[in-house]
């Protein structure tokens, strides 16, 4: 008896498991075919699902010099990177700060909840202030605006999330660096941040996902030279003709990284996306 | 403690903390206060290049009055409520049969995610394929099997509920993911009990894992109703807004506003409307989830 309600819900796992892994690889797998199918597939009624031939003619055309995705990736990298850099270090310094701060003052934990706001109000309403202290700094279509731009929202993120591992850490050992002599800054660099480098993994994968897909603030601050790729693809909506071909190949582009993130760094993703939410 | 009386510590933890403040005073707090200023003023870049007077609340009176506007706060209103209760009851399906520890279960995990980690412009673009009335992979299906889909993103009908359709796909990983972690934090003696009572697998999830997840629920209901609220990038690139203004949500209407017609004052009231309405819903979700996971786990 028992044995029968066990395979039966082992069925119904199997099935419902398998359902989603299916609705969610199946676009993905559309999107790649997509990206390496001949322009005459597409037009064939019905098109043809698979690639009668495979083309990487549109890879080939956007990494051209006519294509200028290059130009466009290597923005996006360049931004990411800084993003992640800067957030990260002064994101953890703030957050080792308050840590500290607020087992004493009740008034840091103030500014903690008042860094945790900027994850929950409308990025929109950034977008002309924003741009408007751009001009001023004659900062429009630069890599700097949209660097310092994400930065904003994610040094909030790293603090938030960098403040529960450093509550975390034994004071013992805070202290047995005094005890040595060891100045704030020796102790941060040599005891402190060792011990958190899980917590520093987290903070810099969540912020380069983050800035590698950021979109809205980007778009408005970007026209031609600063635009990064999620901007990119964005352009290809208004032609109204089919432009799949390059569109899918654009689109894998910025995926792929993301992707190989997620694959291989799963365990911080993890702990990054549900920190806050869930303790431990 | 020790803190208190050490000024040179206090000193350089203070310059830890400097950086950080400027940062945020310079590209959060002035642009904010900047668009406050702005939505009590009139400026509209079609008529002159810089603010022209105070006109009290008259921004906000017009919003209040604007078809378009009230239009789009009830369409991000169904957005929010039919994407968020989808994404919580879809994602604690999905999570309680993918616990588990053999290889296919989390092969199965790592591939969920994925939906999580792509920009949200490349899934719009994904879907703008998939859902395509002539030579989209879902209509093709549909063909397959006899039926002859709607113009999915294209008809004013169907529009809203593919984009909210979209967001699902995309955003259910993210209560998964947040379920799973509360799964793995109920106690074990919670389970040894109810196998002790002889509970079987219906009566251990309706007696201890759902009231346990309750507060969990809280967390995910918190995160996603805001982002729902401030959808935009997946609309933008599939549907902007139309067609007419059927998925026209509160966000689009406030970038149209702003990047298309220069009502920069008109934007900016509209967009603090936003703000208050989504941090009031924010601030009172966190407390109400405190108390109730202090009801449900204790202090």
């Amino acid at each position: 008896m028992l044995k029968v309600r066990i395979s039966y819900f082992n069925l119904l796992r199997f099935l419902i498991v398998f359902f989603a892994v299916l609705t969610v690889l199946v676009p993905f797998c559309y999107l790649f075919l997509n990206s390496i199918k001949l322009e005459r597939d597409f037009r064939t009624i019905p098109p043809k699902l698979i690639p009668s031939e495979i083309t990487f003619e549109y890879y080939r055309e956007a990494f051209s010099k006519s294509g200028k995705i290059s130009n466009y990736l290597m923005n996006s990298v360049l931004v990411t990177s800084a993003v992640v850099l800067i957030s990260v270090f002064i994101g953890s310094l703030a957050a080792y700060s308050l840590s500290r701060f607020r087992k004493v003052y009740r008034f840091f934990s103030l500014i903690v909840y008042v860094i945790l706001l900027v994850r929950f109000y409308p990025k929109v309403v950034m977008i002309i202030p924003y741009f408007i202290l751009m001009k001023n700094l004659m900062l429009l279509d630069r890599l700097l605006a949209v660097i310092i731009a994400h930065v904003s929202i994610g040094m909030p993120f790293v603090v938030w999330l960098m403040i529960g591992f450093f509550d975390e850490i034994p004071k013992e050992l805070e202290e047995s660096g005094m005890i040595d002599g060891c100045g704030p800054w020796k102790r941060f660099i040599k005891i402190i941040l060792p011990v958190t480098l899980p917590g520093i993994a987290t903070a810099a994968i969540m912020t380069a996902i983050l800035s590698w897909n950021e979109f809205l603030i980007a778009s408005s601050v970007v026209s031609v030279n600063a635009k990064t790729l999620p901007i990119l693809i964005s352009g290809y909506i208004s032609d109204k003709g089919i432009n799949w071909g390059p569109m899918s190949a654009v689109s894998s582009v910025v995926i792929l990284p993301m992707f190989l993130f997620a694959l291989f760094t799963q365990k911080y993703l993890v702990r990054g996306l549900t920190f806050g939410a869930v303790k431990g | 403690m020790l803190l208190k009386k050490n000024w040179q510590e206090k000193r350089t933890l203070f310059t830890f903390l400097l950086p950080a403040i400027l940062i945020l005073l310079v590209s959060q707090a002035y642009p904010i206060l900047y668009s406050l200023s702005i939505s009590f003023r009139q400026w509209a870049l079609a008529e002159s290049l810089k603010p022209k007077g105070f006109v009290g609340f008259n921004n906000y009176i017009k919003a209040f009055k604007d078809p378009i506007f009230l239009n789009a706060i009830r369409i991000s209103f169904v957005f929010c409520i039919v994407a968020t209760s989808f994404e919580i009851i879809l994602g604690f399906i999905i999570a309680y049969f993918t616990v588990g520890e053999n290889f296919f279960l989390r092969l199965s995990r790592t591939i969920l995610i994925l939906p999580m980690v792509i920009a949200p412009v490349a899934n719009g673009t994904i879907w703008r394929m998939m859902l395509n009335s002539q030579s989209g992979l879902i209509n093709q299906l549909l063909r397959f099997i006899g039926i002859q889909g709607p113009n999915w993103l294209g008809a004013p009908g169907s529009a809203l509920f593919s984009v909210i359709a979209i967001d699902i796909w995309q955003w259910t990983p993210f209560a998964m993911v947040v379920f799973l972690a509360g799964f793995s934090i109920i106690p074990n003696e919670l389970y040894d009990a109810a196998k002790v009572d002889g509970a079987g697998r219906l009566k251990t999830l309706r007696y201890i894992i759902i009231p346990y997840i309750i507060p969990i629920g809280f967390i995910v209901l918190l995160f996603r109703l805001v982002d729902t609220l401030l959808v935009i990038d997946a609309i933008y690139t599939t549907t902007f807004g139309g067609p007419g203004f059927s998925t026209n949500v509160i966000t689009l209407f406030i970038y149209w506003q702003a990047l298309r017609y220069f009502n920069i004052s008109y934007a900016s009231a509209t967009s603090w409307i936003l703000s208050i309405f989504t941090l009031l819903i924010a601030l009172s979700l966190m407390r109400f989830q405190k108390r109730v996971q202090t009801k449900m786990w204790g202090a």
